[in-house]
């Protein structure tokens, strides 16, 4: 009986052999995959402590993650920014192919905190006030952008991104450059083209890449000419005074 | 000559015992054999090797030398217990099955038919006396009952030799008169049955042959009349004699060399006498 | 009965047997009303939509499916150590497993009836557990659906009826919910091995338990054997020995990346499947080595 034990040992050691070079390479196959990109390093076993490390390591990410999620919420509830992004960052860290924790994290800071912050009863002097909406909307960008980077293979948080950058940072050429990216996704909106243009048209020294691309949309018919597309259009016609006779649009104030 | 039912040729097992040097010899060089048709004791006291020396013949723990044969064929193999039926001692059967449903697993362990188990099924219920218990669960069966399906599953298969582990142990009079009396049916029916058990009344009984272990090894074996019976005494039990006729056999025997040892009556046994006022019919 | 009993003739293998053990063991398990947790795991999953009820309803349908398939997982990797880590010692002790092995039983078809019996069970276990998950999400969705019929206008809704089917019910949890079941049947094939030179079921889970839970993190150990260059002996002997002996349990730990959406390639789910199946088939058999040989 122990003579057996022994050999079933050996066979082990000889099975695990055989399956390591398998096994090193369906890692690197899962994490082409983006499987087991989660970042369970020593600064997130601080955050989540010592049960939670414990269950994300033995295939419970997801819970631990779904738990922290709601904890972070309950901040919400006290406007403790400061916790919820702790939780946030656990999170994405246990979970970063979830776009939902990504656009979300990225929400409440870059629109909810930011805003509180501006509107700080506590905070008298309006260029700290500033500073710290700022600093949110700079937070909200970390996460879209870490979140593009864990997930390069979607065009949610390129989409969630560009508007970051149009609503807040009111930066149109970054936002024109991000809703491109969406756009190359066979599966993103069917707006987001548009968005591409109507960002460029407003991006210093693009305007006529912006025209010439609004006026090929608008010649494509009626199902393009939406009223945002002619607006613009109409606009870049007079900024790059585009001949009388090539104008394709005319606005309802120049009509007699 | 026919093939032995059982045959054990310099059967030795030893046990090492873990991280100890020292071993532990369960049998020593045992040989015996079991003709077919017989009905053997294997007797000894605890640790004697009893148990071991079953479990090779069964094929459940594998010897350290020596061989152990079923009808000629290697007991180590698993063909040869197509032959076997087994009951162990204080056996339990899985509880949440019935008596019929027990016979059945049995069954088709042993490889036979849906419709050959139902018709063996109903024979050895009816053979164990189990016929109306065969739809209860055995979680309701007494001590006798369950060494009664216990009977009927080392049966099912029609085996031609029967290993049963002590089994009347625990089992009141009236069930244990059963189960002996199974026991010389299948021995008209042609089947060796190997018997092991601590109640020697009831081997001296059955058994035709008995082989007695110590410490591993066959110390005595033979046939009951070879071993037990006292050769130069005679016993003679008289129904109706007068008292003439015994003054006339004590005047013979004062004339002889013969001694007369004891007169008395004879008595029945306490199981007998027991089975008689609780009703139980004879046999 | 009538003549003397005859010779009879002995099937090397038998489906029969192996059938008949299997549906016992699988009977036998039942009987040990293991799908009482069904309830807990009923109670879980709609409970958990009482702490998300103020969240959006992506939020919702994330938290249903995370806490579905993370209750599937630990209940049947409980289910599979549980059930299996009695299996041996139970029959063993009341000696069935003498009346059974004293048949023209092998040792073999012993062994695979038994743990046929609990990967029945697993699967009886799991799919019903789907069932459950399916019908709570389905119920989810639709009232998502009448909500958004209700309050999002009309040039919206379907934009809105869309969303609510992408955040809903995603083919890939399928091989996901395949894998989950697959990782449990390693850990029972795993546990079947470990009971069979174990000296007690307790011993038998406790170390189930510590395999599982270094099984998650071999990856690390055996990169770290590989890489190493400068490591001691010693530490370079231990870290072998872990990277060889114990599973890579997070090779078929894919399901939290799964769940919120990340599809597995064809390929990779047949080469994982592959890796979990061979395993399975390894650990039944290195402890059918050991059983073959075991005194009873």
């Amino acid at each position: 009986m122990n003579r057996r034990v022994v050999i079933a040992i050996l066979a082990l050691l000889v099975f695990g052999v055989v399956r390591m070079p398998f096994e090193a390479h369906l890692e690197k196959e899962h994490k082409a995959a983006y499987f087991h990109g989660a970042n369970l390093d020593l600064s997130l076993r601080e955050k989540i402590g010592q049960m939670g490390f414990l269950a994300a390591l033995s295939g419970f990410r997801a819970l631990v993650a779904d738990f922290l999620w709601i904890h972070a919420h309950a901040f919400w509830e006290r406007t403790e920014w400061g916790g919820m992004k702790v939780d946030f960052d656990a999170v994405t860290a246990l979970q970063p192919r979830c776009l939902l924790f990504w656009s979300q994290a990225a929400w409440h800071m870059a629109f909810n905190a930011s805003v509180a912050a501006l509107e700080d009863p506590k905070q008298p002097r309006e260029a700290l006030r500033i500073k710290a909406q700022r600093e949110y909307w700079k937070l909200g960008e970390d996460y879209l952008l870490r979140g593009i980077a864990n997930n390069p293979d979607v065009y949610n948080l390129y989409g969630d991104l560009a508007f970051l950058y149009r609503e807040k940072f009111k930066d149109h050429c970054k936002a024109s450059e991000m809703f491109a990216k969406s756009a190359k996704f066979p599966d993103s909106p069917v707006y987001t083209h548009r968005f591409v243009l109507y960002e460029l048209a407003q991006c210093p020294g693009h305007e006529r890449e912006a025209y010439e691309g609004l006026l090929k949309l608008y010649k494509v018919g009626e199902s393009e000419r939406l009223p945002t597309l002619l607006k613009h259009l109409g606009e870049l016609q007079e900024k790059l005074n585009v001949p009388a006779d090539q104008k394709v649009y005319i606005p309802p104030a120049a009509n007699p | 000559m026919s093939t032995p039912a059982i045959s054990i040729q310099n059967l030795t097992k030893i046990y090492p015992i873990p991280f100890k040097r020292e071993k532990v010899t369960a049998v020593q060089d045992l040989s015996l054999t079991v003709e077919p048709g017989q009905v053997y004791g294997l007797l000894g006291p605890n640790g004697s090797g009893k148990s071991t020396t079953m479990k090779i013949v069964l094929g459940l723990v594998s010897p350290t030398s020596g061989r152990t044969e079923i009808f000629g064929r290697d007991s180590t193999t698993v063909e040869s217990r197509e032959d076997v039926g087994f009951l162990p001692e204080n056996p339990y059967f899985y509880k949440y099955l019935t008596g019929q449903e027990t016979l059945r697993f049995y069954g088709k362990l042993c490889g036979l038919s849906s419709a050959k188990i139902r018709d063996r099924s109903k024979e050895l219920l009816k053979l164990v006396g189990l016929e109306n218990a065969a739809d209860r669960r055995l979680a309701g069966y007494s001590k006798g009952m369950l060494q009664r399906i216990g009977l009927a599953q080392a049966m099912i298969q029609e085996p031609r030799l029967l290993v049963l582990d002590e089994p009347t142990a625990g089992v009141d009079p009236a069930g244990s008169r059963e189960i002996r009396d199974l026991i010389l049916d299948f021995k008209k029916r042609g089947i060796t049955v190997l018997l092991c058990s601590h109640l020697l009344e009831q081997v001296q009984e059955i058994c035709d042959r008995v082989g007695i272990l110590n410490h591993g090894a066959l110390i005595r074996e033979g046939t009951l009349d070879e071993l037990i019976s006292i050769q130069d005494q005679t016993e003679l039990i008289l129904e109706n004699a007068t008292p003439e006729l015994l003054a006339d056999i004590h005047a013979l025997l004062g004339k002889s060399s013969a001694r007369l040892i004891e007169e008395r009556k004879p008595q029945k046994t306490l199981e007998r006498y027991f089975l008689d006022v609780t009703g139980t019919p004879q046999p | 009965m009538t003549a003397t009993p005859t010779a009879t003739q002995h099937k090397a293998f038998s489906l029969a047997r192996i059938s008949a053990i299997a549906s016992n063991t699988l009977l036998e398990l039942i009987r040990l009303k293991v799908f009482y947790f069904m309830l807990l795991f009923a109670l879980l999953i709609i409970g958990s939509s009482f702490f998300t009820s103020k969240f959006t309803f992506q939020e919702q349908f994330q938290v249903l499916k995370d806490v579905s398939l993370g209750a599937m997982s630990i209940f049947t990797w409980l289910l599979a150590v549980l059930a299996t880590a009695m299996l041996l010692p139970k029959d063993i002790e009341d000696r069935t497993l003498y009346t059974i092995l004293a048949k023209p039983v092998p040792r073999f078809e012993y062994l695979l009836g038994k743990f046929i019996g609990v990967l029945l069970l697993l699967f009886i276990a799991i799919s019903l557990m789907s069932a459950v998950f399916v019908v709570v999400l389905y119920t989810r969705e639709q009232d998502a659906i009448a909500n958004a019929a209700r309050y999002v206008p009309d040039n919206a809704y379907s934009d809105q009826v869309k969303s609510i089917h992408a955040a809903c019910f995603n083919s890939n949890l399928v091989p996901g919910i395949a894998i989950i079941y697959l990782k449990s049947a390693l850990c029972a094939a795993l546990t079947l091995l470990l009971s069979t030179f174990a000296s007690s079921w307790i011993f038998t889970i406790i170390t189930s338990v510590v395999v599982y839970l270094i099984g998650h993190i071999q990856p690390i150990a055996r990169q770290a054997y590989l890489d190493s260059a400068t490591t001691s002996h010693l530490t370079k002997v231990f870290l072998a020995v872990v990277a060889l002996i114990i599973p890579d349990l997070t090779s078929l730990s894919l399901v939290d990346d799964i769940v919120v959406g990340n599809a597995i390639p064809m390929l990779i789910f047949v080469k994982t499947a592959g890796l979990g199946v061979t395993y399975i088939c390894v650990y039944f058999f290195v402890g059918y080595l050991v059983f073959s040989g075991k005194e009873l």
